[in-house]
């Protein structure tokens, strides 16, 4: 007998349970752009951002992974932000590669669209419509050693976010 | 193999590095609780994680069914482990036929349960772990001792002294910025140049066929991104329903384990990228056993967020390394049992059964009941430690038998010395208090 049918054999005939369906009554009064400052990223305008990042890289598709290692600042579309928490929804068509938002030292994340919380966001994403996806909030961090927090462990060392109307 | 009191007496020998390491499990406690209490709706969110974990054990059957249906049509090879060498032997066939001899892992307790690293180096492959915390102790030769931390146990001199010797960074320096961009360094080379990446699961959605890994380090997507073959290890427990059920398990998690609002990245692996082979292997290991008693059944409702270690009394003055278990704490001590009941007998009685690990519990398993449920059964089965046993088998008879009783009482108030001896496990560390002159039945009387 196959593992599978062994896993499966010992499960059946178990007393049935309902799912409880959606979550209501969540919290929407959330700051975005506290969060994300909470999260350890930085808010800038588009006017400040030419100023402090001139020679960043925009997002191209022939990027290929490896060659992204050598990039100091790269420029991503991130398709809405969460307000509880500061995380914002990427995809991998808004990337050169998967691997785009980590390998790259610094990140810059254009957001137009907020939602308040993970279940707003969730509506968004009812069904996948990309292979690849995630909510990224703030640098890549750690606190491993002795609990101090130290920005900047394999991900990107800093996240910066514009707003854009 | 020391049980966890004897491993115990070790780690509090050290009184200074026991409170160190008791307040900064506290102090992740604390801020667990600022980043609960600011949700008016937490006790609800709980409560509501809770009966999705319940309705999927009920229906773990069809759920897993229709997650490889999914998966497949997806792309995602899919292997089922009835036990560890099942899983061991999958993967190890997988990096084989890439030929692989160094790959990179994530952090997987899942891959810590079934000694995957120490497997597959009796067949000549390197595991490079790549989460900085378990990066230090797998230089160290040693086990994680947390399962979100896993070198809460280390001071950072002793971290410096670990890379001094590994990665040839200067002695003396312990500076935690200065380490970890150590790290970063050595461990993007291996990113680079890894064709296989194991990754572990924190979710996987039945209803879509992709699986959630969630880091605040980024290095599960480093080496997933980069690797040519991505293989990510699951119990079969992982499963939820849909999506949206994501929105309550995302909110609870960071929060309930460091307090975050939500871990830096949350990746949903839905499709393997384009020339990409994508892996799932779930795996059984006694959780088939576990879903049949319904004493224990919910334990398999866990998260692994660790929020029960950083809350006990018990886990925070005695570490981790003295569980001898890949998941230590009062979690731990609930699940090991079920994988080898005398190997573990110990562990359930390593609790204070105070039951603030239940309380703090995001998907309300009730770990404390369950320690007890343990407890009698490991009596039962005549699997508890001989003192104890003895101990419980004197007790029970002397209060069955109230001549003896009254002349136990008696010798122990003369001779308070018999009390307060080595044979006492109870009298280490206490101060007894003076025994009264007189019993109660003998006072009565007077009156």
């Amino acid at each position: 007998m196959s593992a599978r049918e062994q896993i499966l054999g010992k499960m059946e005939a178990l007393e049935q349970v309902n799912h409880p369906g959606d979550f209501k009554g969540a919290s929407e009064d959330f700051d975005f752009k506290a969060a994300l400052e909470a999260v350890g990223a930085r808010v800038l305008t588009a006017e400040a951002l030419e100023i402090e990042f001139p020679g960043r890289r925009r997002y191209e598709k022939t990027m290929d992974g490896l060659s992204l290692a050598e990039v100091e600042v790269l420029e991503i579309d991130g398709e809405f932000g969460v307000a509880e928490n500061g995380a914002i929804w990427l995809t991998e068509e808004a990337m050169p590669h998967r691997v785009a938002p980590f390998i790259c030292q610094h990140l810059v994340i254009n957001v137009s669209k907020i939602v308040p919380n993970m279940h707003a966001a969730y509506e968004e994403l009812k069904k996948p419509s990309s292979s690849f996806g995630l909510f990224l909030a703030g640098p890549s961090k750690t606190a491993d050693i002795e609990q101090s927090l130290v920005i900047g462990a394999h991900g990107a060392r800093s996240l910066t976010v514009v707003i854009r109307a | 193999m020391s049980s966890h009191a004897e491993a115990s007496e070790k780690f509090i020998a050290d009184a200074e590095r026991t409170d160190w390491h008791d307040e900064t499990l506290w102090f992740v406690r604390e801020k667990r609780d600022k980043a609960a209490m600011v949700l008016r709706e937490w006790e609800a969110l709980r409560e509501h994680a809770s009966q999705i974990k319940d309705h999927t054990l009920a229906n773990l059957h069809q759920y897993l069914i229709a997650f490889e249906a999914k998966a497949q049509a997806n792309g995602i090879h899919v292997h089922w482990a009835a036990d560890a060498a099942e899983h061991n032997a999958i993967v190890h066939q997988i990096i084989a036929e890439q030929g692989s001899k160094v790959l990179v892992k994530s952090k997987s307790m899942l891959t810590e349960e079934c000694h995957l690293n120490d497997y597959l180096a009796k067949k000549g492959i390197e595991v490079v772990d790549t989460d900085l915390g378990e990066r230090i102790v797998q230089f160290r030769k040693e086990a994680p001792s947390h399962i979100v931390l896993p070198a809460i146990h280390l001071k950072k001199e002793d971290v410096g002294e670990t890379f001094h010797q590994h990665l040839g960074t200067p002695k003396g320096n312990k500076d935690p910025q200065f380490l970890t961009e150590a790290a970063r360094q050595h461990l993007r080379g291996h990113f680079l140049a890894s064709e296989v990446a194991i990754t572990g699961v924190n979710f996987a959605i039945a209803e879509t066929g992709e699986f959630v890994v969630c880091t605040n380090e980024g290095n599960a997507d480093m080496g997933a991104h980069l690797a040519k073959v991505h293989i990510a290890c699951m119990g079969i427990e992982k499963i939820i329903p849909k999506r949206e059920d994501l929105a309550v398990f995302l909110r609870l998690l960071a929060r309930s384990a460091t307090g975050q609002l939500i871990t830096t990245y949350s990746s949903h692996f839905h499709k393997p990228r384009e020339g990409q082979e994508m892996h799932i292997v779930l795996l059984d290991n006694g959780r088939t056993r576990q879903l049949a008693d319904p004493k224990y059944k919910n334990s398999l409702k866990c998260i692994r967020c660790a929020a029960c270690f950083n809350t006990c009394p018990v886990y925070r003055r005695s570490g981790g390394h003295s569980y001898h278990q890949p998941v230590a704490g009062p979690i731990g001590s609930i699940l090991a049992p079920n994988i080898d009941k005398k190997a573990n007998a110990d562990l359930p009685f390593a609790s204070t059964l105070c039951g603030s690990c239940s309380n703090v519990c995001p998907v309300k398993i009730n770990i404390h009941e369950q320690l007890w449920f343990w407890r009698q059964d490991l009596m039962t089965a005549g699997l508890a430690p001989v003192g104890k046993t003895i101990g419980m088998k004197l007790m029970a008879f002397t209060l069955a038998h109230p001549a003896i009783y009254r002349i136990g009482g008696l010798l122990l108030r003369r001779f308070a010395p018999l009390l307060n001896s080595r044979l006492n496990p109870w009298y280490k560390q206490r101060e007894m208090p003076v025994a009264p002159k007189e019993s109660f039945q003998e006072w009565y009387k007077k009156r």
